[in-house]
């Protein structure tokens, strides 16, 4: 028994350390994500509206040089659409800019991603695929490691048999009150 | 002990560094694309019933994408103000902001869905709002059906920036 628990310390120990930094992606981004419904977790999103000179409507090829000389870009253009008669879009590398023809009326709208929490989401949520796949398998390996060794290192009434059994129990209990809650009542 | 440590140190740092390559993907979102012909989008949404059902490859500028998960993406069509829409099961494939203005070849099982009035409404109500127009619910009188391409995967062309901006509608 002494020998296993000396085994449980040192993988609870090592891996612990290990498990620092995933955690923390994890757990930052885990909080980020629930709330996706009040805010966009990867781009920081802004609209402008102005005007420019109308344009005559007439073939696309015409509309194109009129409106981009009109708008005086200072970034370079990825591609540009018409969307409507009356409608052309030109895209940029940070974002979108709608020129309606006839009135010259232009809706700038920019994107820029979120430094660190864009990073943080695409490892959680996996967008990527490839290797982090195999990485957040072993991640989620060592959790299951750390949870399991964790409950034979501390003896006594603190321990297992004691307080930390209760405070396992609650943590058993609150996963399954929330589901027969949402999902069988 | 100390050996060991660093044995699993060092392991551990060998994976992360692998994963790297992560974030440098190539731009292939998915399975990619494997279907032998491009078909135009003007040709599919202009006969849909006949490729309802049927794998399609279509090519097209994205013009929007999902701000929610990147979960779609819409292509223009070779025919003026007309577009397609790529839909893919969420998280699977995530289409980012970065991906409108590029030239898509995308892939996947052509759908049509014939919606209720209600679910027509919401839809349309979707798409205002996606776009930034005002919405009167009592002006969808009709069940709309919805064509989309439930998408597989995706690749994005290469393609010159001044080459783009010539235009392409």
């Amino acid at each position: 028994m002494k020998t296993f628990r000396k085994i449980c310390l040192w993988l609870h120990r090592e891996l612990g350390f290990v498990a620092v930094g995933l955690t923390l992606v994890y757990a930052i981004s885990g909080i980020v994500v629930n709330h996706a419904h009040h805010w966009d977790t990867n781009y920081e999103r802004s609209r402008e509206v102005f005007n420019i000179e109308p344009v005559v409507i007439g073939p696309t090829e015409e509309i194109v040089p009129a409106v981009l000389q009109r708008l005086q870009l200072a970034e370079p253009v990825k591609s540009t659409w018409r969307a409507a008669q009356d409608k052309l879009q030109v895209f940029l590398p940070d974002g979108t800019v709608t020129v309606t023809l006839s009135t010259g009326e232009v809706l700038r709208e920019r994107f820029r991603v979120r430094p660190l929490l864009f990073d943080l989401n695409f490892m959680h949520l996996n967008t990527g695929k490839g290797p982090w796949t195999g990485i957040a398998d072993a991640y989620a390996g060592v959790l299951i490691i750390l949870a399991l060794t964790g409950i034979f290192l501390v003896r006594g009434r603190k321990g297992l048999a004691g307080r930390g059994g209760v405070l396992m129990g609650l943590g058993f209990l609150l996963p399954l009150v929330y589901i027969i809650m949402e999902r069988y009542v | 002990m100390r050996t060991k440590s660093c044995i699993l140190v060092m392991a551990t740092l060998a994976l992360l560094l692998t994963a790297g390559n992560a974030a440098a993907l190539e731009k292939v979102y998915g399975k990619g694309v494997s279907a032998a012909d491009t078909v135009l989008i003007s040709q599919v949404l202009g006969d849909p019933d006949a490729y309802v059902d049927k794998v399609v490859r279509v090519e097209g500028t994205a013009v929007a994408v999902c701000k929610h998960r990147g979960c779609w993406v819409e292509l223009a069509s070779d025919k003026e103000g007309e577009t397609i829409r790529i839909k893919v099961q969420d998280g699977v494939i995530v289409f980012p902001a970065e991906i409108v203005g590029e030239l898509v070849m995308a892939e996947g099982v052509f759908t049509a869905n014939k919606l209720d009035l209600e679910t027509s409404k919401k839809v349309c109500a979707y798409e205002a709002e996606q776009a930034g127009k005002d919405f009167d619910p009592e002006s969808v009188t009709q069940c709309v059906t919805l064509y989309q391409v439930t998408g597989s995967g995706a690749v994005v062309m290469d393609k010159p920036a001044e080459e783009a901006s010539e235009g392409e509608a």
